[in-house]
């Protein structure tokens, strides 16, 4: 009984207090409400219902310090540093990639004059599906949509004159299968710079699920060696490159595919979970690679919602690290992220509006507490940023840092009846979805069997159903539809010229290089495939003798074999 | 509109894809075109092996049917594919995506892939498969692989045109296992335990072979393999059993018994629905008809007498034309 | 008589989702959609031939759309095979005139209704069988 009264003690609210509000609120709604328009039930993006008015108890379960905290403190709700944004604003990170490697280096130059504090780079199909600028395959793709990289020379081009040991690099490498190829050609490169591995800062994305769930593709690797790969590239990092961040669980994209806000969260989580089940069998512990685990959201026009998910998402990655893992060390316990503004979200029509809600959405970001940021420019749906779109995002983004005050102080949406609501139930429900894909025997084997693809599926469908009813409102398409339908705005193009020069770079590479050491090189990595032993080492041992990503992939595709993607 | 010429069917005897492509397409939508070819005597051969695959969903057929046919198409084989997936009642619409997980094949010359909905047929199959298939078998097909829809239901149509049918499970279908005892479980020439990496695979062999044991089928005893499809396992042994069935078929004189039972179903089943076509039509187009019909409607007379006055009036129309 | 389209994701494109969801929203408008996942020209056409396609349709995000696009085109001319062939995902307007010159009937945006399309398809196969 005393237990009971002593937690009870600890409650936002007294219990007299929380019954009174009850009994008014009753009142309120059988009174004062009743009859009046917004009586229907009202519901979030991932299907929360919501509720006309939060009050006290709506919160009354809540334990402050157990359940909320102070910042940079258990459950981490608040956020993972205790001054946040105080000491370390958020990064702007603005995506690049097009062209040669050398268009590329351009960019980024440009990005870093104007206020970038990070480069990061995309790269195109063929690098990320993992084929040279010279493959069949790779027609028409080189230097589209992202950045082409066939060997080290050209990440030597790439970073020509950046101080990668001083700012941080993001290689939105997507796949693990091109993790390990670009991380080895990464690494290899600081150290014929001189620079030592310790010094590099930067984040791979590295999501297994990019290579069998979300994206689709001609050649993919079966879930399990894909999988190998990604927890072999987290692995190397953990011991070699202290300051790394080897993976980047990918929320971002199962949403843009097809999926919730919650059901993103959980899926990352879980894939968090299995590489972590997979690191420790491989004998590392938990607090050796944990504290460098990171995630990427992907944030909607559902303002608090989202809010409300970044906050859960560090509530419920402190749980599993403290509960499941039993993580000792303090930072093995922040998920920290990266978000970008919803592409998926942008309209053709009036595409100066993107502007707004790409706003939006940023400011939903640093209220929930993101590490660093991408704002989608307002032309994705014409085309890749030009010059002038990647600078209002950028500039986006210091308004919301340098105008606002809304960096001032932390997590101040805090203590709303509402968020603190929707923040517990946003948990509750990534919980939920965690424990299913367990149930259905963990997320590899969900993706193998074709259930997340039909979840992703399902959703998107569904979604488009909404759109084209006019049950989810767009404005400008289906809300006061636009009047205007051809709207002129600049485009960019991608240099046409790059998959001409990538080649001929290939040919010079092939005859100046020690073919009998590459195919050497080759052969050991073919071998190490099937061994329960780390890939890295021996792939960057193939890089150093300039082989190419293709070469080193078809490695890959040869020894693992080739997975049919499951769509129906 | 494409009509059958001498130039055409010359065409299509010397191999031309897109003329076959465009004959199946008449087939498929049982234009007057389709019937006529498909009575022509340059499409009454019979030779090609016609394999049917069958089994509950995500047994992982399409994955099976993709790695035979590699293999096959390495040796040198000439293949045919026909895929069935369902047709929603309600849009009449379909989703056809088996061949998603046959991409790989897009590499190898020789191998036709054709995909049907089922356009509201039971059984497992489209209507206008046997008619597909006779086409592609005129086209010189050494092997015309079948997979039907795979609803998990017994899929009977699938027998009367296959010489061999492969029934795919998964381990741990135990209970599914046993719904389809009674029916397609026993007709089967192979059994397959697909994914049998996965755990219950021996399980499943043993519950199999107790069923097969049972089995009424006395010169044939139907083997059970376990093939892990996505790596290409156990697919070289299900290819030599398939061989093996085909001898067994020739060398027992089956062959042709098979052959005759299936003429005999493909002239009844075509009867069948010559008739109700004309009993529809003449239900919907007659006057004398209608106003019978309306009577039965109001229940002012029994359907049985109607119908047996329909049957007349038709008979006497179309026997004199 | 029901229309086959056949439906690919334009060479190494990664983007399922709007390729999938046309596909499904076009069965419900009681057409027969053939999905094909990632594939090149030549396999498209090959495929299309197959199939009996009275459409193909092409779907990329990938800046593919004019190199890999009328090359479809060009490809299915050559052997013989008449399909309307239309796309779809994030090209830029400017592109539409020259796409629509190398025989790509119409290209549909992010924000098509999938009705719009399927009205269109439905006009265009008609004539030309009639």
């Amino acid at each position: 009984m005393t237990n009971t009264k002593v937690e009870q003690d600890k409650k936002l609210f007294d219990q007299e207090v929380i019954q009174e509000i009850e009994e008014q609120k009753n009142r309120w709604k059988e009174n004062t409400v009743k009859g009046k328009e917004g009586e229907e039930q009202y519901f979030s993006d991932s299907g929360i219902p919501i509720n006309l008015l939060y009050t006290p108890d709506d919160v009354k379960d809540l334990d402050y310090l157990k359940d909320i905290g102070l910042s940079g403190e258990a459950p981490y709700v608040r956020g993972v540093y205790p001054n946040m944004y105080r000491g370390r604003l958020f990064t702007v990170r603005q995506i690049a990639g097009y062209g040669t490697p050398e268009d590329t280096n351009e960019r980024f130059k440009f990005l870093l004059k104007n206020g970038a504090t990070g480069t990061s780079v995309v790269l195109d199909l063929p690098t990320i599906r993992g084929y040279s600028s010279d493959d069949p395959e790779a027609e028409g793709h080189v230097g589209a949509a992202g950045v082409a990289i066939d060997s080290i020379e050209d990440i030597e081009a790439l970073y020509d004159g950046i101080p990668i040991d001083e700012i941080s690099s993001n290689i939105v490498t997507h796949l693990p299968s091109t993790t390990v190829v670009l991380m080895a050609m990464f690494a290899a490169m600081a150290e014929k710079k001189g620079i030592p591995l310790e010094k590099l800062s930067g984040t791979n994305q590295n999501d297994f699920l990019m290579e069998t769930a979300i994206g689709s593709s001609l050649e993919v690797l079966p879930p399990k060696a894909s999988f190998r790969l990604q927890c072999d590239a987290i692995e190397y990092a953990s011991k070699n490159l202290p300051r790394w961040n080897p993976v980047s669980y990918n929320g971002y994209n199962l949403r843009e595919a097809g999926t919730t806000a919650v059901q993103e969260v959980a899926c990352a989580i879980a894939n968090a979970i299995a590489t972590s089940e997979e690191l420790i069998r491989r004998g590392n512990k938990i607090d050796d690679f944990a504290k460098r685990l990171s995630f990427f959201w992907n944030l909607f026009n559902d303002f608090f919602e989202e809010i409300a998910k970044c906050r859960a998402s560090r509530l419920v990655w402190h749980e599993v690290m403290k509960d499941r893992f039993d993580a000792q060390h303090p930072k093995s316990h922040l998920m920290r992220f990266h978000v970008q503004t919803a592409g998926i979200t942008l309209t053709k029509v009036e595409p100066l509006n993107n502007i707004a809600r790409s706003a939006i959405q940023g400011l939903a970001a640093v209220l929930g507490g993101a590490q660093s940021l991408h704002v989608d420019s307002y032309d994705e749906a014409y085309s890749a940023p030009t010059e002038e779109s990647a600078l209002i995002s950028i500039r986006t983004q210091q308004i919301i840092q340098a105008e606002t005050n809304v960096v001032n102080t932390v997590d101040p949406l805090a203590g709303s009846y509402f968020v603190e609501n929707l923040t517990q139930e946003m948990a509750k429900r990534i919980r939920e979805y965690i424990a299913l894909i367990e149930d259905k025997g963990g997320l590899v084997n969900c993706v193998e069997s074709g259930w997340l693809h039909r979840e992703i599926s399902d959703f998107a469908y569904s979604m488009q159903k909404d759109i084209e009813s006019g049950k989810q409102k767009i404005v400008g398409l289906n809300y006061f539809p636009t009047e205007n339908n051809s709207t002129k705005i600049p485009v960019f193009r991608y240099p046409e010229a790059a998959e001409t020069i990538q080649k001929e770079k290939l040919q010079k590479l092939y005859a100046k290089r020690d073919s009998a050491k590459v195919e050497e090189t080759l052969n050991i990595l073919r071998q190490k495939c099937h061994e329960d032993e780390n890939l890295l080492p021996y792939i960057k041992d193939c890089v150093l003798e300039y082989a190419t990503l293709g070469e080193i992939e078809e490695v890959f595709r040869e020894e693992f074999g080739l997975w049919q993607f499951p769509l129906a | 509109m494409v009509s059958l010429s001498d130039e055409l069917i010359e065409k299509f005897d010397q191999k031309d894809e897109v003329v076959l492509g465009k004959l199946l397409k008449e087939v498929e939508n049982q234009t007057e075109l389709g019937f006529e070819l498909l009575k022509h005597k340059a499409f009454q051969k019979g030779k090609a092996h016609i394999v049917g695959i069958t089994g509950p969903p995500g047994s992982g057929k399409s994955t099976l049917v993709g790695k035979i046919c590699k293999s096959l198409a390495q040796k040198g084989l000439k293949i045919g594919v026909v895929c069935i997936d369902p047709t929603s009642p309600f849009t009449k619409g379909a989703l056809l995506g088996d061949r998603v997980r046959m991409q790989e094949l897009a590499k190898y010359p020789n191998i036709f892939i054709k995909s049907l909905a089922t356009r509201g047929n039971l059984g497992g199959l489209a209507g206008s498969t046997a008619d597909v298939v006779q086409v592609l078998d005129a086209f010189d097909k050494d092997i015309i692989l079948l997979e039907t829809v795979g609803v998990g239901q017994a899929e009977f149509d699938v027998l009367d045109i296959s010489d061999t049918v492969v029934l795919v499970n998964v381990p741990g279908l135990g209970d599914s296992l046993q719904t389809l005892k009674a029916g397609i479980m026993e007709i089967a020439d192979l059994y397959v335990i697909n994914q049998s990496d996965r755990p219950g695979a021996d399980e499943s062999v043993k519950d199999l072979r107790m069923m097969v044991n049972e089995s009424k089928k006395e010169d044939w005893k139907p083997p059970i393999l376990k093939t892990i499809a996505t790596q290409q396992e156990g697919v070289e042994e299900l290819i030599d059993q398939i061989h093996r069935h085909k001898s067994f078929l020739r060398n027992s004189g089956q062959w042709a018994k098979i052959r005759q039972n299936r003429h005999m179903k493909r002239l009844r089943g075509v009867t069948n629905s010559y008739i109700t076509e004309i009993v529809e039509n003449t239900m919907r187009n007659d006057p004398l008809i209608q106003k019978r019909i309306e009577e039965v409607k109001r229940g002012e007379i029994d359907p049985f007498t109607v119908s047996n006055e329909i049957i007349r009036h038709l008979f006497q129309k179309q026997l004199t034309l | 008589m029901q229309i086959k389209v056949v439906m690919a994701k334009l060479g190494l494109d990664i983007h399922w989702r709007g390729a999938l969801v046309v596909s499904r929203m076009l069965r419900d408008e009681g057409m027969e959609v053939v999905y094909l996942g990632n594939q090149f020209p030549e396999q498209i056409v090959d495929a299309a031939i197959q199939e009996g396609a009275d459409v193909i349709g092409l779907s990329t995000l990938g800046g593919n759309h004019l190199t890999l696009g009328p090359k479809v085109v060009e490809i299915m001319k050559a052997k013989g095979m008449d399909s309307l062939v239309i796309m779809g995902g994030v090209i830029p307007e400017d592109d539409f005139p020259l796409l629509k010159e190398a025989g790509i009937a119409e290209i549909f945006g992010p924000e098509t209704r999938i009705e719009e399309m399927a009205n269109f398809i439905r006009a265009r196969v008609k004539t030309e069988i009639a």
